[in-house]
């Protein structure tokens, strides 16, 4: 296992190598770079584009240089000073804007998951185990209601009936009077009051889909032959049903953990555009469409290393919860 | 401009109450505007005698309640030290002097967009006044030689920077010297400190004056003065700590560029430089930075030393905290509007929720207020396009004549603006001093029979079965692709839809296209673009911005490779020199003549000429114009009045001194 562990580990240099190659070069397929979407942007809003501090910009960037002179400075600072290059449009180094933004999506995200797979497990088991009585019905209903709905236009309906209804604001994370504010009791309480509404948008959907596959791995489950033996045998029933098929009908859980590691900081993007939240969502979107290459690049080199990482740690979670897994050849 | 017409005339801090009374009683000349008479300043109403009087029996000038709190406590010193011997008194747009105090709440998408924010605080040696005319600022006077080559700028004496420090001609010269002749941090000079391809010099009289000095005569220098943008002064006091040739310590600048994340010490200065970058950095504005823009939250707040008063004495700004708040998405901010969380903002906010927001005014507690933009719904046919066929059809007056009348303009303002618009030519704003009815109004009413008339004239009279008309002599309908930014939704892809419809009607046959904007980009400045569809603006003061005008401004292609011929000098690959003879080097001719005019007078009438050709000739097609410009403004905020133009060169929504700007109820918006 740990000799597996370590393969894999040193089999990740030459991907992210290549991932890292590979997002940088995917910033430069528009047309464009930073300075002609920071000029048709203040075009947009009327101000003036002065040439000359365009062109001094992009001295100062070296946007005029070859890609692999841009590409081997950017790898270079990383490798050698854990620099990851300045942000072109919100001017700052960008370990300090993805610092800031991280921690915040991570609760946000993580609680969502967590929520997420709380209400679908008992949902999905009941169902299964009840299957075609009204309940499994109603939850049926719901979570195709959940999974057709996409989360923005939840948000949207959120965000409207919140003002018009409940005449309160439910965009950003905190009050105006705490966004600045050090971290305190008082500001934590703030946050929890507002990070439950786009925590439920952003659980809805998975918890409909999550749903759907407790319900069909449990199905499948049930018939088999060792739940018959138990049953035989006289182990009660919901002793059985938790103990056994359950435990199997989890594995997409830990499969997924892989996956769910990278959609932490892009998943909930959508949603985060809309309700104005401060995390790394808007940030990447708008890295990318405003070609700020130094940002976009860190996103996606972040997001695919992520991916790695999942991977690696779904397969060895799968390993330890589910002992037919073997990880060797 | 005028020949040392100049008054200058400076106020003493006795004299200043004397005068703020005199002022009620009529016009006082302080300083030459841009006109070439000195302009006027505003009078104030008769209603304010009372308060300067007042101040004047206290021999003081009064401040806000905020400052006063840090005077007693002895953390700063008294308004009178402050201020500068005659600071610069600010008339009300609104006429009455405002409370000291509030909160003033608005929106803003990130750090690229620094030049709201930026806009508000930014105070440059003159401003405009109501008429548009250029009045003294932070310079209290300033005079020019007879053929505009010497501009001698006279500061307030005893002004001070945000952190007490003494605002002298030493910090013009500090930004002439160490940052604009500084190839390090500024690698060419912008041809706006430049005349005859020179740059400028600078020498200073005195601590408060300073002479600008130009090759060849610079007319038009003072709107160079009016915002920072590309700075005219620096706080050298401050600054010179970041700069590699002026600093003590150069170990420790090395250091701290490394420890910021910069590669080379002139990344951090510029970085330091940035006023919504560093709070630290010393400021002239009403409002000083009081934390980084890339916060959700960006918070200006008062500048205690800030140079000006209302004419009662009372120092400037009135309101104590300006917040930006940060949002991703227009709906965001639109939901802000309309539950009244927006105070005073007019960029951002869109005329497509027109609607939304008139609907909303009462529930909100909010007030929309109508002012102009600049833009104008308006088609760019490029004359200099690469199809040879294109080129001909579009370089012939008359189908431009045409395609102007086959659009019923006032069809198109109901169907797609509610009416909202007015049907005139790309031309300056009624409101402007460049304004032309003539040429607004050339070739703007619907008649389908002229255009096709015009267009059987001019050589295109065969068609086919559908109604195309075809290329001269060929079986092919006559087509041509629009290019533009406008997405599907908007109202201006619908405008440009049913411009397109009204072409088909007279038998030219033209398929808009929408374009991601870089890849537009790409397209005109390749001059791979047959039309566009973009609005013009710059029409408040287009003596000033005339780029669209004389067609080097290309992302509005009407003449691309001309265009670039001038902007170049011939050098870009793309450029390419007009025909001999043709009314674009008659624009040009001028245009140049324009540039070196000191007679305010004469200029209009030069650009009257400009105009005239236009009239005759229409470069690129104007529909509708003078299009509102929606200011939200929230009820009991005074200060800004209804009706002014919103544009890039005039400030925006700022144009009226957003420091006179108050809050009837400070207490209620804290």
């Amino acid at each position: 296992m740990l000799l597996y562990i370590v393969r894999r580990i040193l089999f990740m240099i030459p991907t992210l190598a290549a991932i890292s190659i590979l997002s940088f070069a995917i910033i430069q397929l528009p047309p464009g770079d930073f300075l002609t979407s920071y000029a048709a942007q203040l075009s947009q809003e009327g101000d003036l584009v002065d040439e000359a501090e365009l062109e001094a910009l992009a001295q100062r960037y070296g946007l005029g240089q070859p890609v692999y002179v841009q590409y081997w400075k950017w790898i270079k600072g990383i490798a050698t000073k854990g620099d990851w290059g300045q942000s072109m449009e919100w001017q700052k180094p960008v370990a300090e804007l993805i610092w800031e933004r991280l921690a915040l999506t991570v609760v946000l995200s993580m609680s969502a998951l967590l929520v997420s797979w709380f209400i679908a497990i008992p949902i999905g088991v009941y169902s299964a185990t009840n299957q075609y009585s009204i309940l499994d019905y109603s939850m049926t209903a719901f979570s195709f209601i959940g999974l057709g709905v996409p989360g923005f236009l939840l948000a949207l309906i959120v965000l409207y009936l919140a003002h018009s209804q409940l005449d309160m604001n439910v965009g950003g994370l905190f009050s105006e009077e705490y966004m600045l504010a050090p971290w305190s009791w008082a500001k934590i309480m703030d946050m929890l009051a507002h990070i439950w509404v786009p925590m439920l948008i952003v659980a809805i959907s998975s918890t409909a889909g999550n749903i759907r596959i407790t319900r069909a791995n449990l199905l499948d489950e049930l018939n088999k032959p060792y739940v018959e033996t138990a049953r035989a045998k006289g182990v009660k029933e919901t002793k059985l049903i938790w103990k056994y098929p359950v435990r199997v009908a989890m594995n997409p859980f830990f499969s997924t953990v892989g996956w769910s590691l990278a959609s932490l900081i892009s998943g909930t993007t959508l949603v985060a555009m809309v309700l104005s939240l401060q995390t790394t969502g808007p940030m990447l979107l708008r890295s990318l469409t405003a070609q700020d290459m130094y940002l976009a690049g860190t996103f996606l080199f972040m997001l695919s290393t992520l991916t790695i990482i999942g991977t690696l740690i779904s397969d060895v979670l799968l390993a330890i919860v589910d002992p037919r897994i073997r990880l060797e050849q | 401009m005028t020949r040392k017409r100049t008054r200058t005339h400076a106020f003493s801090r006795r004299e200043f109450m004397r005068v703020s009374a005199i002022t009620t009683a009529g016009a006082v000349v302080v300083a030459c505007g841009s006109g070439g008479e000195p302009a006027a300043e505003e009078a104030a109403p008769a209603a304010e005698a009372p308060a300067a009087e007042e101040a004047m029996d206290m021999g003081t000038y009064k401040e806000a309640p905020m400052l006063a709190d840090m005077v007693s406590s002895g953390a700063l010193p008294p308004v009178d030290e402050r201020l500068p011997s005659n600071p610069g008194v600010m008339p009300n747009a609104g006429g009455s002097n405002g409370n000291y105090g509030g909160v003033m709440r608005r929106g803003f998408r990130g750090v690229s967009d620094r030049w709201g924010p930026t806009k508000m605080q930014d105070r440059g040696l003159g401003w405009y006044d109501q008429d548009l005319n250029v009045q003294p600022r932070l310079a209290e006077s300033w005079t020019i030689n007879d053929d505009a080559t010497a501009w001698t700028f006279n500061l307030r004496e005893g002004a001070k920077w945000s952190d007490g420090a003494p605002f002298t001609s030493a910090d013009l010269l500090w930004w002439y010297d160490n940052d604009l002749l500084n190839t390090d941090i500024n690698p060419s000079v912008n041809p706006r400190w430049q005349s005859g391809g020179e740059t400028m010099g600078l020498t200073a009289g005195d601590d408060y004056s300073a002479t600008y000095t130009f090759n060849e005569p610079k007319p038009l220098f003072i709107y160079e003065t009016l915002r920072t943008t590309a700075r005219i002064y620096l706080p050298g006091h401050y600054l010179s700590q970041f700069h590699l040739e002026l600093t003590d310590d150069a170990d420790a600048l090395q250091a701290a560029t490394e420890e910021a994340g910069f590669n080379a010490w002139n990344e951090y200065y510029v970085d330091r430089r940035w006023w919504y970058l560093n709070p630290e950095l010393p400021s002239l504005g009403p409002w000083k930075a009081d934390n980084e823009l890339s916060n959700e939250l960006f918070v200006m707040e008062r500048n205690p030393y800030f140079p000006f008063v209302d004419s009662g004495g009372h120092q400037l700004p009135y309101i104590d905290h300006v917040n930006h708040r940060l949002f991703e998405t227009p709906d965001v901010f639109e939901l802000r509007i309309i539950n009244g969380e927006i105070d005073f903002q007019g960029r951002h906010v869109s005329l497509d929720s027109f609607t939304l927001f008139k609907e909303n005014e009462e529930n909100g507690d909010y007030s929309v207020y109508l002012g102009y933009a600049s833009g104008h719904t308006a088609i760019q046919l490029n004359q200099t396009t690469k199809n040879p066929r294109l080129r001909e059809f579009f370089q012939n007056a008359d189908v431009r004549k045409a395609l102007s009348v086959a659009v019923d303009r006032v069809t198109l303002n109901e169907l797609v603006f509610d009416g909202l618009l007015t049907p005139r030519q790309y031309s300056p704003l009624n409101s402007s001093p460049q304004a032309n009815m003539g040429q607004a109004s050339a070739y703007i009413e619907y008649d389908a029979d002229m255009a096709n008339q015009l267009l059987d004239g001019a050589g295109y009279s065969e068609k086919n079965d559908a109604g195309q008309r075809l290329w001269p002599g060929t079986n092919e309908p006559l087509s041509f692709i629009v290019e533009g930014t406008a997405s599907p939704g908007t109202q201006g892809e619908d405008a440009i839809l049913q411009i397109v419809k009204y072409f088909a009607e007279v038998g030219i046959t033209a398929t808009y296209q929408y374009f991601e904007r870089s890849l537009y980009t790409e397209h005109f400045r390749a001059n791979e673009i047959e039309a566009a569809f973009w609005g013009g603006d710059r029409t408040v003061l287009p003596i000033v911005a005339p780029w669209i005008f004389e067609g080097t401004m290309i992302d509005r292609p009407w003449g691309v490779a001309w265009g670039l011929y001038r902007s170049s000098g011939g050098v870009d690959p793309n450029a390419e020199e007009p025909p001999e003879g043709h009314w674009i080097w008659d624009i040009w001719e001028i245009m140049d003549q324009i540039n070196v005019e000191p007679s305010d007078a004469r200029r209009n009438e030069l650009f009257t000429q400009v105009l005239d050709i236009w009239a005759e000739e229409l470069p690129m097609i104007g529909y509708l114009g003078e299009a509102p410009k929606l200011v939200i403004v929230k009820n009991g905020f005074q200060g800004y009045l209804e009706g002014f133009p919103l544009d890039d060169t005039t400030g925006d929504e700022h144009l009226l001194h957003t420091e006179t700007y108050y809050w009837d109820n400070p207490a209620d918006h804290s």
